[in-house]
């Protein structure tokens, strides 16, 4: 146990880094210990041969040739960024793509969450839609009213004359097709027109 | 080496004349490679040129300029490996036999030039054995005389594990050396 523990007390002998202390305990056991004493005479021996490897001069006309390198070579420009400072754009694109991603999904309808559709500034103004006939309906005024057809695109066109088709129509999105206003979430039955039932709905957000 | 940062060229050369030598005995320590030793020091110069606006002032030269070289010496001693072109176990067996004989003759009036020589080419031999991680520390705090704390910043570890890869790599040096320090301390 103590040879052990003088053994790992060899290499700070060594250097000098050994406490006072620590050198007389080492000491006092190498009196005590010849096994002890002729490791460390063999450990210091092999450390003065390293100690004692000639220096390995370089070639005289290293300068020379290492100007004549360095002139052709191009330097490089300080890119050094400061260090702590990297992770502050990482984390803001970061938080950009989960937002972006979090408001653009029910879009793509990726998320098995309710969708939610985006308000238009037409809102309020009441829109006949047409149930089934793929051809184009008309308001009361005359006004053609885009047809939902599924599939449709969206494009640049406001929201209310947007197919409603851009509202995915999974199987948890009933549309009712019988004559019914919405007003403010609360809905209310009306009467319907004069024509097949189901013909035409009024929906109102 | 601000001088050197303005495209200084006097500077430049200053600097290379200083510390040439320094990396160029820590190069052929590392690889036990005389002949490469140039070509490596060499590079690590034109690196520090061609980075020159990267050094960051307050930091010591010495310790950028030993990091750049010991990261192209474990470079190159990978290569090495990889090329299975190197030092193999067989070899340093070999120098160890000439060396045991050269040692043995010493007694009949060999000349002790030659027998320094043999004895430097087995030192040299067995630290290229090392394993590099621990031979890189060994070379710079045994040959070069680093202090622990500047050999942590070269190397980029913490200064405990300096201290335990020193303690690691002379434990292995010595082993690899016993047969020679068996004849050279009596018992």
């Amino acid at each position: 146990m103590k040879c052990a523990q003088a053994r790992r007390m060899f290499g700070a002998y060594w250097d000098d880094d050994s406490t006072q202390a620590e050198r007389e305990w080492l000491e006092s056991h190498f009196v005590g210990c010849a096994a002890c004493r002729k490791e460390y005479e063999e450990y210091s021996r092999a450390l003065e041969w390293v100690a004692a490897l000639p220096r390995v001069e370089p070639a005289p006309d290293l300068v020379e040739r290492t100007l004549s390198r360095a002139r052709r070579a191009v330097p490089v420009a300080d890119h050094m960024p400061a260090p702590g400072v990297q992770w502050v754009p990482v984390t803001a694109a970061a938080a950009l793509l989960v937002v972006m991603a979090t408001l653009i999904s029910p879009w793509l309808g990726l998320g098995p969450g309710p969708r939610v559709a985006s308000r238009s500034p037409e809102r309020n103004a009441p829109e006949q839609l047409a149930p089934a006939t793929p051809a184009p309906s008309t308001l009361a005024g005359g006004a053609p009213v885009p047809v939902p057809v599924a599939g449709a695109k969206s494009g640049s066109e406001p929201l209310a004359s947007v197919p409603d088709s851009l509202f995915d129509h999974n199987e948890d999105v009933e549309f009712i097709l019988d004559p019914v206003t919405l007003r403010r979430g609360r809905a209310s039955l009306t009467r319907a027109p004069a024509g097949p039932r189901g013909e035409r709905a009024v929906i109102t957000f | 080496m601000a001088r050197v940062a303005e495209e200084d060229e006097r500077a430049f050369a200053e600097v290379v004349r200083r510390y040439q030598a320094r990396l160029a005995n820590l190069v052929a320590r590392l690889l036990n490679d005389r002949e490469c030793a140039d070509d490596l020091t060499q590079e690590v110069f034109v690196r520090v040129y061609v980075h020159r606006r990267n050094y960051r002032r307050g930091s010591k030269l010495s310790t950028w300029l030993f990091t750049i070289a010991a990261n192209l010496a474990k470079n190159e001693i990978r290569r090495r490996v990889r090329r299975r072109n190197w030092f193999s176990l067989d070899a340093l067996q070999e120098v160890f036999r000439d060396s045991a004989m050269v040692l043995a003759d010493s007694t009949e009036g060999r000349d002790r030039t030659l027998e320094r020589e043999q004895l430097q080419q087995v030192v040299g031999s067995a630290i290229a054995t090392v394993p590099e991680k621990y031979r890189v520390a060994l070379v710079l705090r045994d040959i070069e005389g680093l202090a622990y704390e500047e050999i942590a910043l070269v190397l980029g570890i913490p200064g405990g594990t300096v201290r335990s890869r020193i303690n690691r790599a002379r434990a292995l040096l010595k082993r690899k050396l016993q047969p020679l320090l068996r004849r050279e301390v009596a018992p």
